[in-house]
């Protein structure tokens, strides 16, 4: 019964709640959503998260984590069932954001593998590049069709207390969540299709054409005749569903790296019906592990000679081999400075304060400060090896400050955000603020195309900020509203035109025995 | 056999038919219309066309209503095209075949019927539709494949089977015209995803063919892509098996050779309109191919249960 008196629901101070304005007042963007909770209420909201698991659980949409009582399998995909509402103005600004940052990420890419332009002006020092994990020395000198290396990307955005977004960490490997969004979008539908009420909420269903599309756009091969596939480590891997359900919503091929194969240079699939030519390759896998020749030589996922026939130009993988250098977590600090440099362009987006520990200067500063700050190894993604100064014990602090005096190049530090808030249904349906950040997915063919919205993570416990979901975090389906009026949900839109054939047949039926018959047979067998 | 089973028989395979595509089309049509229409909505159905194409009037001011839509030809026991009323006609025709079909189909269809008429169906259509066509789904996919594992492959099945085969033409002929009619037939390149949604097809298009959903494409597929089980081209061939195995002479019938014309003519044409056919020249070809239907089971009616009571 929290929300019938909206009083009850409290913002916390200081932090940004996306639906409530301090004071407990619904936002306008919002007011229609909390006026069909209310109606819907605690007890059939729980209920909704009960057939929730069941479907999931049922379709297979599960995942596997590391609770409390240490790893647990196949749990359904956490999606709690109030949305987080984007108007339509906050997300042009994203969009925009993101569009240019991608554009400059790619342009730095092509940069480090090429002319070093930037590290010829002074601004990235070449010394940090190259020590990069993800630094791909056997990219040198290739150049991919359209100069595109970033086809995937996904951004983790973060909304601060005064409510303007800032970007937390690039991601332009093989960023992963795509279709969860698509499934939570279907889910949402089916569970509690009242929300959409007087929403015009946009769709996210495009996402497979728009990669599709772009993979061929890619595709050294004529139009309509190249042979896209998506690549996955194996069905052991924990996004296994994400590639199966991409493959399957793509209609093409789920490869694994005993169906490749290279002959002179081209990349083959091994099918019944002899070796098929494979043009573009949607590849779920580090560079580390694509060519036992070129990488580690230990790898057992990759295909021997592949880097060879991507070097001849005969296949494209997306994303481009080499491209975790530029999501590397020090390198996001430059960021802002490439896009000065290649666009000519102010950040739409901002950063997070950074400090680079491998600087003597801002590694003393930081440290001086290190109940205040965040500390995160630069080569890690997943959340794994962060601590939280505000929230980490003194003499655990103090340990971590000789870990970091050891390698602090492999360190940054970053200032406190507190992530954005929006109510979250707990077991028994009742609503509480729980802070959230914010996934979009790109997608870089011949153009940059941005799916509406993106994927929601949540951190399910109080106070939290930790939203992965391999550490507990769970996700809300998340809506981008279309300009215009919403419609009144059971009304027609004004402008649907009924526009039947006029020679369309009127459905049959088979004539009925006559009604004294029936009757009749019901007398006569008494 | 009695002409009046093969009757019953065939119009137990048209209802069940009948009741699972209404229930697809207005699951569809519910998941498309809760989010707003993309900027290429392309090629859809709405709920007004959706209740016009079934045979249902609109209120006075023209516009329906998505509840009422739903209800209408959901649950509305008086609206003899309503997913109810087909179950309900469908149970009735099987507990006259009792003795013919297996009692595992029996029981099914038995039991679908019973649950749709005691269930909370109202409330369930109200708090999510999903679950109630999903129910309709799954119950007709049971029936049919009790029918496949269970059935004496005899006359009785091939009358099952030319029923159920013939509704789900008419039924994706029905959809197909209403859609293009409503695409306004100028443009006919938009994205027809909505319609292989409301008919379940979507995965099949995209693993039979590559490029983007659009309209032309997804109505040639529909129509005539033999290798999807429920295009209208794979209909019409089961259709025509399955009465050439009733038939105690097939080349003479007239039912056979419209059908084996038929089929070949909507190969013939699947040739002839590879990508040039526009929206107006699909739309034609699916109202020929209807009104041919048409006078198939005008056929059928006249050779095989001209002498059934009451036959139409």
């Amino acid at each position: 019964m929290i929300l019938r008196e909206p009083h009850v629901y409290r913002p916390q101070p200081g932090v940004f709640d996306e639906v409530f304005a301090p004071g407990g007042v619904p936002r306008e963007y919002a007011e229609a959503l909390v006026a069909e909770l209310t109606k819907l209420g605690p007890a059939e909201l729980a209920g909704a998260g009960r057939r929730r698991d069941a479907i999931f659980v049922q379709q297979g949409i599960t995942f596997d984590a590391t609770g409390e009582d240490g790893p647990v399998k196949d749990r359904p995909f956490p999606l709690d069932l109030v949305p987080r509402i984007l108007p339509s103005h906050e997300w042009d600004h994203i969009k925009r954001g993101l569009a240019q940052r991608i554009r400059a990420l790619n342009h730095f890419v092509d940069d480090v593998y090429h002319a070093r332009e930037i590290v010829h002006e002074g601004i990235v020092p070449w010394q940090l590049i190259v020590s990069r994990p993800n630094f791909a020395r056997q990219m040198h000198g290739i150049r991919p069709p359209g100069g595109v290396y970033c086809h995937v990307a996904g951004c983790d955005l973060v909304r601060d207390a005064d409510g303007s977004w800032r970007v937390l960490e690039d991601n332009v490997r093989t960023p992963s969540g795509i279709s969860y969004v698509l499934e939570n979008r279907t889910a949402m539908t089916r569970l509690v299709p009242q929300l959409f009420n007087r929403y015009r909420v946009r769709r996210v269903d495009h996402y497979p054409q728009l990669l599709l599309a772009a993979l061929r756009a890619v595709a050294p091969a004529a139009e309509g005749e190249a042979t896209v596939v998506v690549w996955t480590p194996g069905s052991m891997n924990s996004a296994y569903f994400e590639h199966s359900f991409l493959a399957r919503q793509m209609g093409v091929e789920l490869v694994e790296a005993s169906d490749l194969v290279v002959r002179d240079d081209v990349l083959y699939m091994r099918t019944t019906s002899g070796l098929k030519r494979v043009h573009a390759v949607y590849r779920r896998l580090d560079d580390d592990f694509i060519d036992p020749l070129e990488f580690r030589p230990d790898s057992l996922l990759g295909v021997p000679g592949l880097m060879r026939a991507y070097r001849s130009g005969s296949v494209a993988l997306a994303n481009a081999v080499g491209t975790g250098v530029a999501d590397d977590k020090a390198i996001y600090h430059y960021v802002p400075e490439m896009i000065r440099f290649y666009l000519g362009e102010e950040p739409i987006l901002q950063n997070v304060k950074t400090f680079l520990l491998g600087d003597p200067e801002q590694c003393r500063y930081a440290l001086e400060r290190m109940d205040q700050l965040v500390f995160k190894p630069t080569g890690e993604s997943g959340g794994k090896g962060v601590f939280i100064g505000p929230s980490t014990p003194a003499d655990e602090l103090e340990g971590l400050r000789d870990v970091i005096l050891r390698q602090p190049e492999k360190w940054i530090a970053q200032e406190v955000v507190k992530l954005s808030t929006v109510p979250t249904a707990g077991l028994d349906g009742t609503l509480a603020p729980r802070h959230v950040d914010l996934r979009p997915f790109a997608v870089f063919g011949e153009k940059i195309k941005i799916v509406p919205g993106g994927l929601t993570r949540v951190a399910m416990n109080e106070g939290s900020m930790i939203v992965n979901s391999s550490r507990g975090g769970g996700s809300k389906d998340t809506w981008v509203l279309d300009d215009g009026a919403g419609t009144d949900g059971d009304q027609a839109s004004p402008d649907e035109v009924v526009n039947v054939p006029q020679s369309l047949p009127g459905l049959r039926y088979a004539s009925w025995t006559g009604q004294a018959q029936q009757q009749q047979q019901t007398r006569a067998g008494e | 056999m009695l002409a009046r089973i093969a009757h019953e028989l065939y119009w137990l395979g048209r209802n069940l038919s009948r009741a699972e595509h209404t229930a697809r089309m207005l699951d569809g049509v519910f998941q498309a219309d809760v989010q707003a229409r993309s900027e290429e909505a392309g090629v859809t159905l709405s709920w007004g066309s959706l209740l016009a194409m079934m045979g249902g009037e609109t209120d006075d001011s023209g516009v329906p209503h998505r509840d009422q839509v739903l209800r209408s030809l959901t649950l509305d026991a008086d609206n003899p095209a309503s997913v109810v009323a087909c179950i309900g006609r469908a149970r009735e025709g099987a507990r006259t075949v009792r003795d013919v079909i297996s009692q595992e189909m029996w029981e099914s269809i038995n039991t679908t019927n019973l649950e749709l008429r005691e269930g909370d169906l109202s409330e369930r259509l109200r708090v999510g539709p999903y679950s109630v066509y999903q129910y309709v789904k799954e119950r007709s996919a049971l029936f049919w494949g009790l029918t496949r594992r269970t059935m004496l492959r005899d006359e009785a099945y091939s009358f099952l089977q030319a029923g159920g085969r013939l509704e789900s033409a008419d039924m994706m002929l029905r959809m197909l015209r209403v859609a293009l009619a409503a695409s306004g037939g100028g443009r006919d390149d938009g994205h027809a995803l909505s319609l292989l949604q409301a008919v379940g097809g979507m995965q099949a298009y995209r693993r039979a063919v590559p490029g983007p959903p659009n309209a032309g494409p997804v109505v040639r597929f529909l129509l005539f892509e033999r290798a999807y089980p429920d295009s209208v081209a794979a209909s019409v061939d089961l259709l025509e098996q399955s009465l050439n195995r009733a038939d105690d002479n097939p080349r003479n019938a007239e039912p056979v050779l419209r059908l084996l014309r038929l089929s070949a003519d909507l190969e013939f044409r699947r040739r002839a309109e590879e990508d040039t056919a526009t929206a107006p020249r699909l739309a034609e070809i699916c109202e020929q191919v209807q009104a041919e239907l048409g006078k198939v089971d005008r056929d059928v009616h006249d050779r095989y249960f001209a002498g059934a009571p009451a036959a139409a």
